[in-house]
């Protein structure tokens, strides 16, 4: 059996699996199959690494212990580029120390050999959900951002003093400019940043996690 | 009575004593001829002497020259039994003198009744009555014959004989001999060669008295055979002593003692042999050996006993092969055979010296199960630090069972079953048992406890290498130990026992990789390489790790020697011990670069086995 992606779903959510052991890496990917699961299966971290794209949903089943680089040497990597693929563990017996690591640096979750196919399941299909959530949430956050880099610097430094409850006059004051002014920056903002209230504006913002000196 | 009577009586009497004595000797028994020869010499001596005596008291020539006609017989008798004597009971004498002298005599008899009155004379004219020591004597008177001159001529020859006879005994080393027996003949057969010329010559005026020479004679050879007599006597009782010590010697043996004959009867058994066999004595005593012989070995113990007698010499029995006897009760008994050749008087024995040594090989077996225990316990402790490696082993192939399992009830669950992919998962399903199987199959093996019976396998270690370098996988990646492998080609097989081979290269990797524990984690590379030297194979084990201080050099093999926190000290000292007991040879060296090499031999099959 090749290793690399076994079914070409560029669209739907893929289950990667990497473990060094030919047979298992074959019996898993196939119980994933066998519950209509993409799958790609990767002999090494190296391998995976190679022909990973970042952009593409789903989850990753990584063995553990394997010769060279291991499984908590790519989770570091992954890290290190942002990765937000979940991980799920597979750990033999005796792997407890690696596995108090894995879990400090975030693992989605630690299964351990043999692994039942119900738990497999839950798990690949709860990190799958994890990371459609998450990419989500990425997509929307990479839409506040694009709103907020329409906005003019004057706008900007009116949206801050908007969010942090100041009134128009109070602005104008701060400012050192007049209260109509501000009042056609604010309406600016609102239709730039699509909202309808302040409040849905202070969610954007704070969901951002921007007051303004972030960008 | 005149003196000279009872002088010449005596001397007759004393003569045909003898001869009556030694006759009586000889027949019973019968071979001893030297003492029928010895009893004709007297017999004739005392022959001589009456027909001396009748020449004194003859009156006529007539007279006289018929007695002195029969005289050359009994002096044919003597002079015929003296010469047998000489060679028989001297072993000396040339031959053809004895044959000539012995010729002489006859032709002697013979001219001596062809002329008259006899071969000394050709006439006696007279017998004259000389005063002789206050008695008369009477002496012939007359011409004497030249055929006299044949007479001296073979007592001549005779002196010859004798004295090169008792110069050949005395050369030989046999002084008394020699001078009993060569010398008095010698002397006493000059004197009566001397007398006979002068008293035939008329040179001087005597009877002939030659038979006291001849009594002298007599009587030196009768003391010779007595001594001889008295000192087969000594022997005799000396051989007793002699066999009686022998006896008590075998008697206390601490070992069974069996004296066997040519014909494979025994003749002797001691205290021991009855204890180590249940038999008593009399039960051995004149039965054939074999009965001490188990049924199966009893046809190749004969051919033994054949050839043992053809070439006999003290040495072991069955050099190194194990011997058994047979009990009364039908139990087998492992023995140790010593035998002697022994020459006797009734043909060759065999002493046989037989050590029961059931107690021995007992000890040899517990000494052996002990050996055995102790590399059992060893085995089981290293197998015990890379378990969780093992049990990883297994997790794999179960790991992929469930899988497999799992994943097909779920493809046979959908409405449209791919039996191809179905059948695929059952064939992964059997192969990965199978690697389950093989794992669990060497973790038996390895914690398994053979018997010490062991040590006899074929061994192809080529093939304990991949096994080890199997089992050790994962606890190889754990530790990023990479193994490189450097093995012979068409690698004979050698004699032992697979499981403790392979703890012995178990041991090793795992010290090369504790030695490396500290390396930079692509430092850490063991070579373990096998090559084919002088009739042994030898593995070697090289790692790069900090090698070993040449102080420790020597311990490092001892028991409980150690420099690792958690090491008992025994896994080197149960390899030495192993290899040990494989008749290999274990040892370490450091390497040139940086790490230590570990190397051992064990020898191929067929060298350095017990024949």
């Amino acid at each position: 059996m090749t290793t690399g992606l076994l079914m070409p779903a560029p669209l739907g959510p893929t289950v990667f699996i990497v473990d060094d052991d030919e047979p298992v890496r074959k019996a898993v990917s196939r119980l994933l199959r066998s519950a209509g699961i993409a799958v790609a299966v990767f002999a090494s971290p190296r391998e995976f690494l190679a022909q990973y794209d970042p952009a593409s949903p789903g989850c990753l089943v990584l063995d553990i212990t394997m010769p060279e680089v291991d499984g908590l040497q790519l989770q570091a990597t992954l890290g290190e580029k942002g990765s937000i693929l979940p991980i799920i563990f597979l750990t033999g017996h005796g792997d407890v120390s690696k596995s108090v690591q894995a879990m400090k640096r975030g693992a989605f979750d630690f299964l351990s050999k043999p692994v039942k196919d119900k738990d497999l399941l839950t798990a690949v299909r709860a990190a799958i959900e994890r990371n459609a959530v998450a990419r989500l949430d990425q997509a929307k956050l990479s839409e506040i951002r694009a709103r907020l880099d329409t906005l003019t610097p004057r706008e900007r430094e009116v949206l801050e003093q908007v969010v942090s409850g100041k009134l128009n006059k109070q602005i104008a004051g701060d400012l050192g400019i007049t209260e109509a002014t501000v009042k056609m920056h604010r309406a600016h903002v609102m239709e730039k940043m699509k909202v309808q209230s302040v409040a849905e504006l202070a969610r954007l913002t704070e969901r951002c996690g921007t007051r303004g000196n972030s960008e | 009575m005149s003196w000279i009577t009872i002088v010449w009586s005596i001397n007759v009497g004393a003569c045909l004593t003898l001869a009556v004595m030694y006759l009586a000797v000889w027949c019973r028994e019968r071979e001893s001829f030297v003492r029928l020869l010895f009893s004709c010499i007297a017999a004739s001596a005392a022959l001589i002497a009456a027909y001396e005596l009748q020449l004194i008291r003859a009156d006529t020539p007539e007279e006289y020259g018929a007695i002195l006609r029969w005289r050359p017989l009994s002096t044919w008798v003597l002079v015929l039994s003296l010469v047998a004597f000489t060679r028989l009971y001297l072993r000396a004498g040339r031959s053809w003198m004895a044959l000539s002298a012995c010729g002489l005599q006859t032709l002697i008899v013979i001219v001596n009744f062809v002329f008259t009155p006899n071969l000394y004379y050709q006439g006696i004219t007279a017998v004259r009555q000389l005063p002789w020591g206050g008695e008369t004597a009477s002496i012939p008177l007359g011409t004497p014959s030249p055929w006299s001159l044949l007479n001296e001529a073979t007592l001549l020859l005779l002196l010859v004989f004798f004295v090169d006879a008792t110069i050949t005994v005395w050369r030989r080393g046999d002084r008394e001999r020699a001078l009993i027996v060569g010398g008095t003949t010698t002397f006493f057969g000059a004197i009566v060669a001397a007398q006979f010329l002068l008293v035939i010559l008329g040179i001087i005026q005597a009877p002939f008295f030659a038979s006291f020479a001849y009594l002298g004679i007599v009587v030196a050879l009768g003391y010779q055979l007595c001594n001889d007599a008295i000192r087969a006597a000594d022997l005799a009782s000396e051989l007793q002593v002699g066999e009686e010590r022998f006896r008590r010697v075998v008697e206390a043996a601490p070992s069974a003692m069996i004296m066997v004959n040519h014909e494979g009867q025994i003749t002797l058994a001691n205290l021991q042999a009855e204890k180590t066999f249940g038999y008593s004595r009399e039960e051995l005593l004149g039965r054939p050996i074999e009965m001490l012989v188990p049924e199966r070995l009893r046809s190749g113990y004969r051919d033994f006993r054949h050839d043992y007698f053809c070439h006999p010499q003290a040495r072991s029995m069955g050099a190194e092969r194990e011997l058994f006897g047979l009990r009364k009760d039908g139990s087998e008994v492992s023995v140790e055979i010593g035998l002697s050749p022994i020459q006797s008087s009734n043909g060759p024995l065999v002493l046989a010296s037989i050590v029961d040594i059931t107690e021995r090989k007992l000890a040899e077996l517990e000494a052996a199960r002990q050996r055995h225990d102790l590399a059992h316990l060893a085995r089981v402790s290293t197998v015990g630090e890379f378990s969780s490696s093992l049990a990883h082993e297994l997790t794999h192939p179960i790991t992929a069972i469930l899988s497999n399992a799992q994943a097909a009830q779920r493809f046979l669950a959908h409405d449209d079953v791919d039996l191809d992919e179905v059948r695929d998962i059952l064939n992964d399903i059997v192969t990965q048992d199978l690697r389950a199987g093989e794992v669990i199959h060497g973790l038996r093996l390895l914690l398994k406890k053979g018997g010490p019976q062991a040590y006899c396998d074929d061994v192809d270690l080529n093939e304990v290498i991949r096994d080890v370098v199997k089992l050790m996988r994962n606890d190889l990646i754990n530790r990023n130990v990479t193994v490189d492998t450097d093995l012979a080609q068409n690698l004979p097989a050698v004699t032992g026992d697979h499981v403790q081979l392979q703890q012995v290269l178990l041991n090793l990797m795992l010290n090369g990789c504790d030695a490396m524990a500290d390396c930079d984690s692509s430092e850490r590379r063991l070579l373990i390489a096998s090559q084919l030297e002088n009739g042994a194979v030898r593995l070697s084990i090289t790692d790069r790790g900090g090698g070993i201080p040449e102080k420790n050099m020597e311990q490092v093999f001892e028991r409980f020697f150690t420099t690792k926190k958690e090491g008992m000290g025994l896994g080197l000292s149960v390899c030495h011990t192993i290899i040990d007991a494989h008749r290999g040879k274990i040892w370490a060296t450091n390497n040139a670069g940086r790490g230590a090499t570990f190397h051992f031999r064990v020898p191929i099959v067929g060298v350095g086995k017990r024949q």
